[in-house]
């Protein structure tokens, strides 16, 4: 493989910048704007919002009493999907879990590279839950890239804390944790893949999942 | 007439008579239509959703240097490449280049306009690359060697039985018309491509400034698997789609999912920035956005017609328009269809060669009520056809025809004088039953029409009549 550095500089780039700041010395008015108007409405119970749109959009969402408990319900989903390894995403809180699956699952770790194509299930945490859409919120650290794409289920483990209002929650959030400067990827997945492009009929998992779960935990222990 | 415009009525004519494409047409957009005004009653106040989108893309667009070079920044802090390209040539030559420095045999692609735009497909094909479409919509076309039809919806004027024999003829492993099992197909034939590529192409739907991250709207995963599993992810945009904040997608995440297809959000709303980092999983090992001007930034001097590199490519003006329904998608002959089509190309492909399109519209102005961002697309339609007429020659009979026109409208008794010949004029060839012919001067009109009853009295008349007896 050639390894030369892509030609990024070129006299291009200083003629489009010169073109825009002699269009952009002329300047157009400010438009009216939306200050002082709400564009959704607040969302006040953000469990029962997050449990509604998830209906909506067809996120399976499993209500666990604890971490303990959810890993027992994704043993009980793990066994209902067809043999093979499952992928799980590196971390302490999943490892301590992961026990529950091993009896009948072989594991592949996050720390051993990218999901394979062959994976069962994927199982990974989330950097957060939107009320508003019914969505989950997940990064690069989340297991990579392909944890949340490759496989035909992929599995969230969540805790109740992790819920937030809205999407303007959500992007706070990155920015106090510094999401994007730390990694490369962001996604915030709304129900399983679909597509309606044959007819406007809706067709469940064209490329990504076919079924998106959340196990939610109301607390931690 | 330009050879376009002599295609885009040869064609117009040819599809307004396909009663079973319009058919097609008129279930896809009903369904869109539905869709749409139940996303729209999730907002609290839709209007100020679309005045703040408007906003954020009015602030992105007047200080379009600044946000550029701070995205570009960022995308290098991450160990990205960023290439200006002042034409398609340029965009074309980099990523052909590239595609040749690291030994590129097979490209996956997901939903570009751009792409089309500069034509990269066949620029890629010519050198041996095998170019795969993984949008399904896009998929289904490039399998039919077609362009799309509809930004938004690539396949929409085919039906499943159309769609069935074209994977039948081509796949081979599919004998069945039901959606479901037609997307199975396509999947199992996609993940061999997905798995095998090099490179992977994908669009931008933002350019989010503060973030460094490209913002990419996709349902199906396919945008999602061209960016992570390939060696090398390329982003081909244009200069336009760049917006101040991350936050900013807090309204325009929704509201271009409500616009486009009616859903609340997108399944997968993601953000890519580089390659992959030390300390992640996966994802590709090179990361290059290429950022295309190609006329843009003269639209950006254009004071009067700026606004319009503040669409979003969300397709409602399309769905919205009588025209695109009539016609159809392809008959424009252009990457972009309907209105906003109608108002970008003229600007990006020459007003003289495509100022046809200007007329592509019957100013009804659904188009300016259902954009996102409130472009005022309709009075930019105007604008072209004013712009195109000072800019060329036209035949004297027109000339002489608006001499007279402006002539007789300047004086009242010349109006009522010309709008009593005109009945006149209009009951003679009626009577005469030359409707649509060569002699009546409504022959544009007529010919495919059934000509109204010419009114025994002028609207002045009846209106005087009707005060009178009031």
């Amino acid at each position: 493989m050639a390894t030369t550095e892509p030609q990024t500089e070129n006299p291009g780039r200083a003629r489009i910048l010169e073109r825009l700041r002699t269009a952009l010395r002329e300047s157009t008015p400010r438009p009216l704007g939306a200050e002082g108007r709400s564009i959704f409405a607040p969302v006040t119970d953000v469990m029962a919002r997050f449990q509604k749109e998830c209906a909506a959009n067809i996120t399976e969402c499993i209500a666990t009493p604890d971490m303990q408990s959810s890993a027992r319900a994704v043993a009980d989903l793990l066994a209902a999907l067809p043999p093979g390894e499952i992928f799980v995403q590196d971390s302490q809180a999943l490892r301590r879990l992961a026990p529950e699956w091993q009896a009948t699952r072989s594991i592949q770790w996050s720390s051993e590279g990218g999901p394979k194509e062959s994976a069962q299930a994927t199982i990974t945490s989330a950097e957060a839950l939107v009320a508003l859409t019914g969505s989950v919120l997940v990064s690069a650290a989340c297991g990579g890239r392909g944890a949340s794409v490759v496989a035909p289920v992929h599995i969230v483990m969540a805790t109740a804390d992790q819920l937030v209002p809205d999407l303007d929650a959500a992007f706070e959030l990155m920015r106090e944790r510094n999401t994007v400067f730390q990694y490369s990827y962001v996604c915030l997945i709304t129900g399983s893949s679909r597509t309606a492009d044959i007819e406007k009929i809706l067709v469940m998992g064209a490329h990504g999942p076919i079924r998106l779960i959340v196990v939610l935990a109301l607390h931690h222990d | 007439m330009s050879h376009a415009a002599h295609e885009f009525l040869r064609s117009a004519a040819e599809k307004s008579a396909d009663l079973a494409h319009r058919q097609i047409i008129r279930r896809g957009i009903d369904s869109y239509n539905a869709a749409n005004v139940r996303g729209r009653s999730r907002f609290l106040d839709w209007e100020a959703a679309r005045l703040r989108c408007q906003e954020i893309k009015w602030e992105a667009v007047n200080n379009l240097d600044r946000y550029l070079l701070e995205f570009e920044q960022r995308v290098k802090d991450r160990g990205g490449h960023v290439f200006w390209a002042e034409n398609s040539e340029e965009a074309r030559q980099y990523i052909t280049d590239l595609a040749t420095a690291r030994g590129v045999r097979k490209v996956v692609k997901s939903k570009s306009m751009v792409s089309e735009e500069i034509h990269l497909g066949p620029a890629l094909e010519k050198m041996g690359i095998k170019v795969v479409e993984t949008d399904l919509g896009e998929y289904i076309v490039q399998l039919r060697e077609e362009p799309p039809y509809h930004i938004v919806t690539p396949a929409m004027h085919l039906n499943r039985t159309q769609i069935a024999d074209l994977f039948k003829e081509k796949l081979g492993d599919v004998d069945t018309d039901d959606p479901q099992q037609l997307v199975a197909a396509a999947r199992r034939a996609l993940r061999r491509d997905f798995f095998s590529a090099e490179m992977g192409i994908s669009g931008a739907n933002f350019l989010v400034a503060d973030a460094g991250m490209i913002a990419l709207t996709t349902n199906e995963g396919n945008g999602r698997l061209c960016t992570s599993v390939p060696r090398i992810h390329v982003v081909l945009s244009g200069i336009e789609k760049v917006i101040p904040r991350l936050q900013d997608l807090a309204t325009l995440w929704p509201v271009l999912a409500t616009a486009g297809t009616g859903q609340p959000i997108t399944c997968y709303s993601t953000l890519a920035g580089g390659p992959r980092q030390p300390n992640e999983v996966d994802g590709p090992e090179e990361f290059h956005v290429v950022l295309v001007d190609n006329g843009r930034s003269e639209l950006l001097a254009n004071v009067e017609e700026r606004e319009v590199l503040h669409c979003i490519r969300c397709g409602a003006c399309i769905n919205a328009c009588p025209v695109f329904r009539t016609v159809g998608g392809h008959s424009y002959g252009t990457t972009y269809m309907g209105p906003i089509g109608s108002v970008l190309t003229p600007r990006l492909r020459g007003l003289d060669e495509f100022q046809h399109l200007s007329y592509a519209s019957s100013l009804c102005g659904a188009c300016t009520d259902v954009c996102p961002v409130r472009i005022n697309l309709h009075h930019h339609l105007l604008h072209n056809r004013r712009d195109a007429v000072n800019a060329s020659d036209r035949p004297w009979s027109e000339r002489i025809g608006f001499m007279l026109w402006r002539w007789a409208v300047e004086d009242a008794r010349r109006f009522r004088a010309a709008g009593w010949l005109a009945r006149l004029g209009m009951r003679v060839v009626h009577r005469l039953r030359l409707d649509g012919t060569l002699l009546d001067p409504a022959r544009p009109w007529n010919k495919n029409h059934a000509a109204p009853p010419a009114p025994a009295k002028s609207f002045r008349a009846l209106w005087g009549k009707r005060n009178g007896n009031n």
